[in-house]
């Protein structure tokens, strides 16, 4: 029970209502105003997960998706059913949380480089796991879509890379490579548990610039469930390790002051601060 | 759509209406069968469309949700306001349609064949049902929000005994929600006015994503430490409860429909994964 509670002081309970209103705010702009074919509407729930514990994140992502579905005004068309999915998100950062990946880790010489190529790497495996994916079908004959897609993978994974390696080496953190691993295992965590909700409840059509995947993997031969599974694993891991960045970028550049307050404060914020 | 029950109703009085007017919380208590139901009744009856809609498959689930819809919708004389909550979910549903009726995986039958296009009847069928099941959904939320005040939904569950911190979370994040909408809008407009391009191409708009987000994070951020002392200092952490003075009404036969309701989801969510109810239309 005190596990319980000590995840949800004062607090937190300040703080959840503005991550809530983060996640649906850029959620709705990205994805309603800016039309990009990712999501960002985890910032807020990741954020509450690695300051606050694991429960904290994951009621704030459940909170999250059922109040946007029935918010007033800007209700979400098809949110609502993937809040089990926002709270696997809030879990894990609870998780990521408790680990430390998000305390700064200034580094040089050789230690950089091996976070820097880490995060490459990470970044490569994601591209690889995409490149080598049965559902990219090639064959135009049986519908695929040539090769051209190949082209697209590896340009997307090659600027991913140099973003995460170069983040890394210009700011001099090797907290970088952590944060990379920790945003790819959340996206592909949360691209499984989302691809049965989109099958079952919306024949894997969410009315997003995803849409635009999932209609190309179908064509190239995908049945409903693993055409979302294919549009989940070429979205969710982009967009939860830029979330995760993002996140980091905004607990580094919070005062170390603000942040020990928290329940999990102490694991983000570095000793020397 | 203002004075029709819809929750987006300003509280207080807009400065231009003549002062003879009653303030904007002297509510008329809702009249009619569906209205003057208990909030906690309608969150209930909201829950178990939304369930139905998507547990039983089919055309039976959607269609069924449909009339029920319809009906509390007709009985709480908001017909008219449901208009344009159904054709918001056009883009949704368009893309539902398009996508199933012309690549629906494994489907034969096609209805005709132009070139590489290959409309399907069983994608067709498919993506109607999908279709029917996102209104059905989408209208059942509308009815909740159309004819019950978030904060009288909020004091209800509170006098039922939800405790403080998770009502905190929900009405304070109802009330930051248009805020918060707003400032991201006034953000938006002080960054295009410094030449940010939130309309070009994707490289454009991805650029634009940190000009928006950086200031509304952070100036939303800076504010959890005033909102901490400010709860502390009125009690918020104290023990005991709060008592909470606004009563709705509520009726045994309300008590009844909300544990009918209730159980009866639950047993329909029991039978659609024991697969008793694939044998509906």
């Amino acid at each position: 029970m005190d596990w319980v509670s000590r995840q949800f002081p004062t607090r937190v309970i300040a703080l959840i209502p503005i991550a809530i209103a983060i996640n649906i705010v850029l959620g709705y702009t990205v994805q309603t105003v800016l039309k990009l074919p990712i999501y960002l509407d985890s910032i807020g729930t990741i954020l509450v997960g690695v300051l606050a514990g694991p429960l904290a994140g994951a009621f704030t992502g459940a909170a999250s998706n059922i109040i946007w579905q029935y918010a007033p005004g800007i209700g979400g068309g098809t949110i609502g059913p993937f809040a089990i999915t926002a709270a696997v998100i809030g879990l894990l950062a609870g998780l990521w949380g408790y680990l430390g990946v998000y305390k700064s880790r200034p580094a040089g010489g050789p230690q950089l480089l091996l976070a820097a190529v880490v995060g490459i790497l990470v970044i490569a495996v994601l591209a690889w796991r995409i490149y080598t994916s049965p559902v990219y079908g090639t064959d135009p004959n049986e519908g695929g879509y040539g090769s051209g897609v190949y082209a697209v993978i590896v340009g997307i994974g090659v600027v991913a890379a140099i973003a995460v390696g170069g983040f890394i080496y210009l700011r001099r953190d090797a907290a970088g490579a952590w944060v990379a691993i920790a945003g790819a295992i959340t996206g592909i965590v949360a691209a499984i548990v989302s691809a049965p909700i989109a099958a079952y409840a919306f024949e894997g059509v969410t009315g997003s610039g995803a849409d635009l995947i999932v209609a190309a993997l179908r064509q190239g031969g995908a049945d409903v469930y693993n055409a979302s599974l294919g549009q989940g694993l070429f979205s969710d891991p982009i967009d939860k390790t830029i979330t995760s960045f993002v996140v980091f970028i905004i607990l580094a550049s919070l005062s170390p002051r603000l942040i020990a307050r928290f329940p999990l404060g102490d694991k983000i914020v570095p000793e020397s601060a | 759509m203002a004075g029709d029950g819809s929750p987006l109703v300003s509280i207080g009085q807009s400065p231009g209406s003549p002062p003879t007017a009653l303030p904007a919380f002297v509510a008329r208590p809702p009249e009619g069968f569906y209205r003057s139901l208990n909030p906690t009744t309608k969150l209930v009856i909201s829950f178990a469309e939304a369930v139905c809609a998507f547990v039983v498959r089919g055309w039976t689930g959607p269609l069924l949700v449909l009339v029920v819809v319809a009906a509390c919708a007709l009985l709480a004389r908001i017909g008219r306001s449901l208009v344009p909550f159904a054709l918001a979910t056009i883009p949704l549903t368009i893309s539902i349609l398009l996508v199933n009726t012309f690549l629906y995986p494994g489907a034969t039958d096609r209805i005709v064949s132009i070139g590489p296009l290959a409309p399907t009847w069983s994608g067709l069928a498919a993506a109607v049902q999908a279709t029917l099941r996102v209104v059905a959904f989408a209208l059942s939320v509308a009815v909740l929000g159309l004819t019950t005040q978030p904060d009288q939904l909020v004091g209800d569950l509170e006098r039922r005994g939800v405790g403080r911190r998770a009502i905190f979370v929900i009405g304070s994040t109802i009330r930051m929600v248009p805020r918060m909408a707003e400032r991201a809008a006034e953000i938006t407009e002080a960054q295009r006015a410094r030449a940010l391009d939130t309309q070009g191409g994707i490289l454009a708009r991805v650029r634009g994503v940190l000009p928006l987000a950086g200031p509304l994070v952070f100036g939303a951020l800076t504010d959890v430490e005033e909102r901490t002392m400010a709860l502390e200092a009125r009690g918020f952490s104290a023990p005991g409860r709060r008592t909470v003075l606004r009563a709705f009404p509520d009726g045994g036969g309300e008590r009844l429909l909300r544990w009918i309701l209730f159980l009866g989801t639950l047993a329909i969510i029991a039978l659609s994964v024991a697969g008793f109810l694939e044998a509906l239309p």
